[in-house]
């Protein structure tokens, strides 16, 4: 049998199913154990991919969902995108009522066509055709059917059975049909607990699977992305917006994006070239005068977002860049990069998935990928330093958790090359305090504190740089919310962009800080820096438990206690030893009225066991506890 | 003669110099920061200037041609270098166009100006969807210390003129405005926000070609042309200096208090014929809208319902049962899509068959089936929170409509597009001042749309306190009102296993067992959550002193006003009593050394009060406390006064009774 007849046959079966079957989508017919934790089923889900040549890919789509209650609208997901390359052919929903009756059918000319933009962007060539359907009731059923047709082959569709929390699969399966010319590259990840059957045989792979059970989020855990069972698809051969390509490592498929999307657009005006040449004559060293380039292109460049040229994947021309004074992400890298190449100083064009959850680039599958360009100037004994060139406020350097610690594609004329990017380590990102407290006879304080923050802990703060006197003050009202009424009376900040650490100096007064009660006073002694932050409790934990950026803090505090007071009941000094992290609080008495106030806290970054979760959280209720320490001022 | 001559020359001169607003007239005095250099980007100069035009084959269009001459202070300020602009759209062929776009970015280097010109390549358009086009202009070489200008013209065919802005989140050093409306058009003119600006209006002639078709015979029509004479409205805006204004936490609605102008729409007519009214007074207003096929017309269709509704009110059922039983109909048989409006989109008829609609569709289907059904039902207009307060009778004021219900005890408002919403309980989007209640014989009257009955939640705890400091106990809460509201939209629409979770979670390491959740569904009767519960750790030991915070968990924790002053009122949406009665049994062998006093305070107007009261009989603690906020928005001079409240509830919830061992 000829692939067509299959697929012949294949039609003719489903549109008798539909019209027979149709009990079976009542919403009675879903495992118990599938309605635990989900707020929609996906009851069947079944997805063909034709790649017929090598630049021609037909993709069919079902997918019968039933939402169980309004979150679960999120899931049903039917829309799809298209542009100047692809088209939809086919496009329409039915909808079902808890019984399995057909209450709606929605044409495509009923579902919504808008510009597939988020806020940020200014511009896109791409738009997306999207169902705009109000429930009447719940649950209800979807059924999603299209059909796409694709000239660019770079990006299979993947095999995602689950792609959001709170859903779970009663069955699903996706084929890849392919011309016998091509050959396909296959990566299975996190499939090991879903049944997954596997066939293959000349020009067809099918996967099947059957009951999912939904995911529910965790804190402190891996990123969705991470979790769920996914299968990869590549083919070596490929095009792209019109242009052929072949790739089956990263080392080509790097080659292929240096060829084709970089290698013509480094073009730069000579007076710039001269210019920048004089900016950095008397620097001898490549990290000095990349210092004072990437100094040139803060001052100069600013961010936009525009998604044009080779599916959003080309920069725009480093001459447009330095005639305009603007670009996005990739612009903004081959500009900087050109700048560097002028004055001899070697740069590398790095793709990124950017974010706080370090999502990383598989070293083993090379496929198009990332949704940020940064970029790479290689050191000497393999090290590297990192620029984020759409930013004019970070310091040289400086990537921060948007890019940190993860696996990235950097691109050269040698090729493509996985790298790690900058991990901020425990030690590096470090917060001092150091303070006085005074107290007054009627429990009110006075503060005096410097904070210092290097690393991960600078990235969270500079941007209180740029924030208004009026914004900033309510930060550190919020900061500091566990202290009511607090008045503050100075605040100066002093941002070392060279040696990158931030420093806030800061001084507020308080009322009612110590709880009067006849002639005591209670006195909370870690006064600027309480930890009150408790994980969440779960009766099943259920992932296993990532804490991504370590820390340390240091804190020493000078409490001032009022004359005609004297100390009752001071705490022990108290440390706490785990594997997810150290603390240390110690109290000295100088005479009779001043206290020391010592604080350690150090986080460990690591993966552990979901089993470790309690004792992770445990940990973090006793600092809590040993933070809330007090001790008694009594009237002498 | 020639000395004054002189004087007014110098004087000319002068100026000049200063500084020169003409397009791409800019000289260093641009760059020198004139108002706050506090703030991001400075608009020194924004010049607007509206007209008619007319021609044969659009008829008159609307051309608004705007020129803003920008300083970029700050690299916080580098977004004003990109300006981006939204178009309207008929759907069908009609649309907004914008054209002449010019610009450039100037940069002061060494003592000179340096010129950037935009191009082709920084304009983007973009079809965002079926009703609106996007451009934007992305500024080139945009730096710190920037000046940046554009000028732009757009021509509308549809006959809005378009808000006249006049205060933005940066200040403004220039503002001019010029508006010219041809007699043959009549705005109604409206004025927001408390910066001083100076108006002036002016009348001339003005001569254009007319062209128009006249009726020759029973359907041909024939071209003529003349020349025609009219007169036009001028209005002159001038203002300097004014200052920026930013978005502040619990304000309904910053735009609200923006200075802005707004002109809209109240006659039109044809050269040589009489006028089209559209609206001028409030009576104006709500004629408009009742006699438009999209709203009035869809009152009076019956036909669609008619069976249904025979069907579930009896001849002898009373109109309160009547009320009640068609709102539920409505709220379980047609679903809101999500749109607001007063108009109907698809009309009633097809909402109905279709089971969606947007807000006009389900609440004028409401009106209309109480009608029929005997009541006295109306349907009352409403400007959403998001839409700003209807201060003038203007057509656009109003982007929502419920239904009312007169009766012998006043008003009863519904609306049928929210599931938790139930009689005189509104959404909170439809929460905002007044609303109008418009009669079939045009007569219409203003209606309080704030709740008088205050929300109430009543929380019960028994608790009993272990000598090792935990505690064990059952927790009861009865909620009405918009809190019931509230409560239902969450709850109702969550996971419970996640609620559950999320319920323990909002307590740090509360363990919950026994839930149960009464009436989330019948929205007659108030809901109620009750659960058992265990906390571990609520006690300081301190040499042998216990002491314990009453409230245990419920203790106010951090007060959310924390700005010093505040400019806008404060809007709680509605009034609400909160009251907790706690009983705590002591551990055996434990005695009270002291208890925090009893106290009881009332605000000024009676905005508000709080009574904490504590007693003790033998080893038992009881603690009542109430709170209430009696009114729905307070204005902003006291905002220190509930500052102040929240800051003494906090202290005073937080103290502590000092337990020792007998």
């Amino acid at each position: 049998m000829n692939y067509k007849n299959i697929v012949g046959v294949f039609l003719v079966f489903t549109t008798f199913n539909v019209l027979s079957q149709n009990n079976s989508l009542a919403v009675t017919e879903i495992p118990e154990e599938l309605k635990k934790s989900a707020n929609a089923v996906i009851r069947s889900y079944d997805v063909t991919v034709d790649l017929s040549s090598v630049n021609k890919m037909i993709v069919n789509t079902k997918r019968i969902i039933t939402v169980l209650n309004k979150e679960g609208n999120k899931s049903i997901r039917a829309y799809e995108r298209y542009d100047n390359n692809s088209k939809i052919r086919d496009i329409r929903a039915i909808v079902y009522d808890r019984f399995g009756k057909e209450i709606k059918k929605i044409k495509k000319n009923d579902f919504k066509d808008v510009s597939d933009v988020d806020v940020q962007t200014l511009y896109s060539d791409s738009r997306v055709k999207y169902l705009d359907y109000t429930p009447i009731a719940y649950p209800y059923t979807v059924e999603y059917i299209s059909e796409t047709v694709n000239g660019t082959t770079g990006y299979l569709p993947r095999y995602l059975p689950i792609n959001s929390y709170f859903l779970s699969v009663e069955k699903s399966s996706y084929t890849l049909n392919y011309a016998s010319n091509l050959n396909i590259r296959v990566q299975e990840k996190n499939t090991e607990n879903i049944g997954l059957i596997r066939e293959e045989s000349s020009g067809i792979i099918n996967y099947k699977t059957n009951s999912i059970n939904a995911i529910k989020p965790e804190s402190h855990s891996s990123p969705l992305e991470n979790i769920i069972p996914k299968i990869l698809f590549a083919s070596n051969e490929f095009y792209y917006e019109g242009v052929p390509a072949k790739a089956e490592n990263w080392n080509e498929l790097g080659d292929w994006i240096y060829q084709r999307l970089l290698k013509d657009v480094n073009d730069l005006p000579t007076s710039t070239i001269a210019h920048v040449k004089k900016l950095v004559q008397n620097e001898s060293d490549d990290i000095a005068k990349a210092r004072k380039i990437y100094q040139y292109v803060q001052d100069k460049t600013r961010y936009i977002s525009v998604q044009v040229g080779i599916g959003g994947w080309k920069p725009f021309n480093a001459s447009d860049v330095d005639r305009l004074g603007y670009g996005d992400c990739k612009g903004l890298t081959n500009y900087t990069m050109a700048l560097l190449e002028a004055v001899g100083v070697k740069a590398n064009y790095a793709l990124v998935h950017s974010g706080s959850s370090q999502q990383s680039f598989d070293e083993n599958f090379a496929i198009m990928q990332g949704n940020h360009v940064i970029l790479n100037i290689p050191l000497e004994n393999d090290e590297n330093i990192w620029l984020e060139c759409t930013s004019q406020k970070s310091p040289f350097g400086f990537i921060g958790s948007f890019t940190d610690n993860r696996n990235v594609l950097v691109v050269s004329p040698e090729g493509g090359e996985i790298k790690r990017t900058k991990k901020y380590n425990i030690g590096e990102n470090r917060q001092t305090i150091s303070g006085e407290c005074n107290i007054d006879s009627n429990g009110n304080i006075k503060i005096d504190a410097t904070v210092l923050s290097e690393g991960i802990q600078y990235d969270d703060k500079y941007y209180l740089e740029s924030l208004e006197e009026r914004d900033l003050e309510k930060h550190y009202k919020e900061r500091w919310s566990y202290i009511n009424n607090i008045s503050i009376s100075k605040m100066e900040i002093i941002n070392d962009k060279e040696q990158i650490k931030f420093k806030e100096i800061i001084s507020f007064s308080a009322s009612n800080y110590l709880n009067i009660v006849e002639d005591k006073m209670l006195l909370n002694l870690n006064v600027l820096n309480r930890n009150t932050y408790i994980p969440d409790r779960y009766r099943n934990r259920k992932l296993p438990l990532v804490i991504r950026r370590g820390f340390k803090d240091f804190d020493e505090v000078k409490i001032s206690i009022p004359k005609g007071y004297k100390v009752e009941s001071i705490p022990n000094d108290k440390i706490i030893e785990t594997k997810f992290g150290n603390y240390k609080m110690s109290l000295k008495i100088n005479g009779e009225t001043t206290l020391i106030y010592k604080r350690e806290f150090t986080l460990n970054d690591g993966e552990f066991p979901k089993e470790d979760y309690s004792d992770f959280r445990a940990f973090y209720r006793n600092v809590s506890k040993s933070d809330s320490a007090k001790l008694i001022l009594v009237k002498k | 003669m020639k000395k004054l001559f002189s004087l007014l020359f110098l004087v000319i001169c002068f100026s000049v110099k200063s500084q020169n607003y003409n397009y791409g007239k800019i000289s260093k005095e641009d760059f020198s920061t004139p108002i706050d250099s506090e703030d991001d980007a400075v608009i020194l100069y924004k010049n607007r200037k509206t007209n008619f035009d007319y021609n044969a084959s659009d008829g008159w269009v609307v051309v608004t041609k705007i020129h803003q001459r920008i300083k970029i202070n700050s690299k916080s300020g580098l977004g004003w270098g990109t300006h981006s602009r939204l178009l309207l759209k008929s759907g069908e062929n009609e649309e907004e166009e914008m054209v002449d776009i010019k610009g450039a970015t100037y940069n002061l280097t060494g003592g000179k100006i340096e010129k950037t010109k935009l191009k082709n390549n920084g304009i983007f358009e973009e079809d965002l969807n079926k009703y609106r086009n996007k451009v934007s202009l992305t500024m080139p070489n945009v730096k710190e210390g920037s000046v940046i200008e554009y000028q732009y013209t757009i021509r509308s065919p549809f006959w809005n003129i378009k808000r006249v802005d006049l205060q933005y989140d940066i200040p403004i050093k220039k503002a001019e405005v010029k508006i010219n409306i041809p007699e043959y058009f009549i705005y109604n003119r409206f004025q927001k926000g408390y910066h001083p600006l100076e108006l002036t209006q002016t009348t001339s002639n003005r001569k254009i070609q007319y062209v128009w078709r006249e009726t020759t015979g029973v359907i041909a029509t024939e071209r003529r042309e003349s020349e025609l004479d009219f007169k036009e409205t001028r209005y002159l805006i001038l203002a300097n200096n004014i200052p920026s204004m930013k978005n502040e936490k619990y304000v309904n609605n910053i735009n609200n208090y923006r200075t802005s102008f707004l002109f809209e729409l109240a006659q039109y007519r044809r050269p040589n014929s009489i006028f089209k009214n559209y609206s001028l007074t409030w009576d104006d207003v709500v004629n408009t809208i009742y006699r438009s096929d999209y709203f009035g017309a869809e009152l009076k269709k019956t036909g669609y319902y008619k069976d249904d509704i025979d069907a579930i009110i009896s001849a002898n059922s009373s109109l309160d049962n009547r009320v009640y039983n068609i709102y539920n109909f409505v709220k379980s048989k047609v679903k809101w899509n999500g749109y607001y409006g007063k108009h109907v989109d698809q009309g009633v008829r097809k909402a109905y068959k279709e089971q969606t609609g947007n807000v006009a569709e389900i609440n004028l289907m409401l009106t209309s089936m109480l009608k029929y059904a005997g009541l006295n039902a109306n349907p009352v207009l409403i400007s959403t929170r998001s839409n700003g307060i209807p201060l003038f009778p203007t057509l656009n004021g109003y982007n929502y409509v419920v239904a009312g219900v007169e009766g012998e005890n006043g008003v009863i408002l519904l609306d049928a597009t929210d599931k938790f919403s139930s009689p005189d309980i509104l959404p909170f989007r439809a929460l905002n001042w007044e609303g109008r209640l418009v009669r079939e014989d045009g007569s219409s009257s203003l209606i309080n749309l704030y709740p008088e009955q205050a929300s109430k939640s009543t929380i019960s705890m028994m608790v009993k306190l272990n000598a090792n400091g935990d505690i064990e106990g059952s927790y009861r809460k009865v909620v009405t009102n918009h809190d019931a509201m509230l409560y239902r939209e969450n709850y109702v629409n969550m996971n419970k296993d996640q609620y559950l979770e999320d319920l323990e979670n909002s307590f740090t390491d509360l363990v919950v067992s026994d839930f149960q959740v009464k009436n989330d569904k019948d929205l007659s009767k108030p809901v109620m959550e009750s659960y058992s519960f265990n906390l571990e750790n609520q006690l300081d030991n301190l040499g042998g002193q216990i002491f314990i915070t009453p409230l245990f968990f419920l203790a106010e924790k951090e007060n959310p006003f924390k700005l010093e002053q505040r400019e806008y009122p404060i809007d709680f949406g509605y009034p609400s009593e909160k009251k907790y009665r706690i009983n705590i049994s002591l551990p055996e062998g434990y005695d009270v050394e002291s208890m925090p006093e009893s106290v009881a305070f009332t605000l000024p107007e009676n905005i508000g009060s709080f009574k904490y009261i504590i007693s003790r009989n033998g080893s038992t603690i009881q603690v009542l406390v109430d709170f209430a906020i009696n009114q729905p928005i307070i204005s902003a001079e006291y905002y220190s006064t509930i500052k102040d409240l929240f800051k003494q509830i906090i202290d005073k919830e937080n103290e502590q009774i000092i337990l020792k061992k007998m």
